[in-house]
């Protein structure tokens, strides 16, 4: 960077700060070249969650103080209303087969 | 300004009190930004996410420490720049920086997309030589100095201002902007010598 040619500090600085208004890529073509570049790619795939392998580190360094079961934190509303109605249909049968039906 | 809508306070109170509903919320809105900011800087999708990982561990172990001085997302950038930053260095002394996924797929488009005699682009699929220009400028953008690719890359891909990358860089205001200029400067030149033609 010490290169005679190349532009001061203060010259760079001037030209960047004459440049603020507005993103980048509507006034300087390089610019618009680069955000197309890696805009595409990343339009392309919906990439898996991370969640799973940010609790299992977590849990892993808080040696199972936080996310200390897998399934409980995985924020999935299916499992809730799943394990919900599985409760709810043990309940009804306990009390069929335990309860004073038919006994007169 | 493209940096996201940042928590609500009562998200950041959960976080602190160390919800762990609160923190999974937290993960599933930033992920995507963060593994795409990351992807930008390391150049490989897999190294990104493992980083992506080791982010979103530090801020459940740091968010106590977050006081509000800066938005909040602006802290989590920091922490990605400055975990991206030490894993740089640490590839780059393993000399583990393949950047396989990106030079495997260089090595074939160059040699597709570099024109003979450098005379520009080939014709007629116009397409194909548009995503190879856009191989040739994510391949020269991991050439440039860390240091300098990560104020262009928040600038012209992440689209920040300037204010919101010197807080993420730690860098002065002329700093980041004379880096974003001569980055921006080397990134042409590399990628013009590629295509053997000048970028208008």
């Amino acid at each position: 960077m010490t290169d005679p040619q190349q532009p001061k500090d203060a010259e760079v600085e001037d030209a960047e700060s004459a440049d603020e208004s507005g993103p980048p890529s509507s006034r300087d073509p390089m610019a618009a070249l680069l955000k197309r570049s890696f805009e595409a790619p990343a339009a392309k795939k919906a990439a898996p969650s991370i969640l799973g392998g940010v609790q299992r580190r977590i849990r892993k360094r808080s040696r199972g103080k936080f996310f200390a079961d897998g399934w409980s934190t995985s924020d999935a509303r299916v499992s809730h209303a799943l394990i919900a109605g599985a409760m709810l249909l043990i309940l009804v049968l306990s009390y069929f087969a335990l309860g004073p039906v038919g006994v007169q | 300004m493209a940096l996201p809508d940042d928590p609500d306070t009562r998200l950041i109170d959960r976080l602190v009190a160390r919800d762990e509903r609160a923190f999974n919320e937290l993960v599933r809105s930033y992920e995507g930004r963060i593994v795409r900011l990351l992807t930008r800087m390391v150049g490989n999708e897999e190294e990104a996410k493992d980083l992506a990982q080791d982010v979103f561990v530090q801020v459940f172990k740091a968010v106590g420490t977050f006081r509000g001085d800066s938005k909040f997302s602006t802290w989590l950038y920091r922490i990605a720049v400055n975990l991206c930053k030490n894993r740089v260095k640490y590839l780059r002394v393993r000399h583990a920086n393949e950047r396989e996924e990106l030079d495997s797929v260089t090595e074939k488009s160059l040699g597709d997309a570099r024109p003979a005699g450098g005379q520009g682009l080939g014709r007629p699929d116009e397409q194909m030589a548009g995503k190879q220009v856009e191989r040739i400028v994510q391949v020269a953008i991991q050439e440039l100095e860390p240091s300098f690719r990560e104020c262009l890359v928040l600038r012209d891909v992440e689209e920040l201002s300037y204010e919101e990358i010197e807080q993420i860089t730690g860098l002065p205001a002329g700093t980041v902007k004379s880096r974003i200029h001569r980055a921006r400067a080397m990134l042409r030149e590399k990628v013009e010598r590629e295509l053997g033609e000048k970028i208008r």
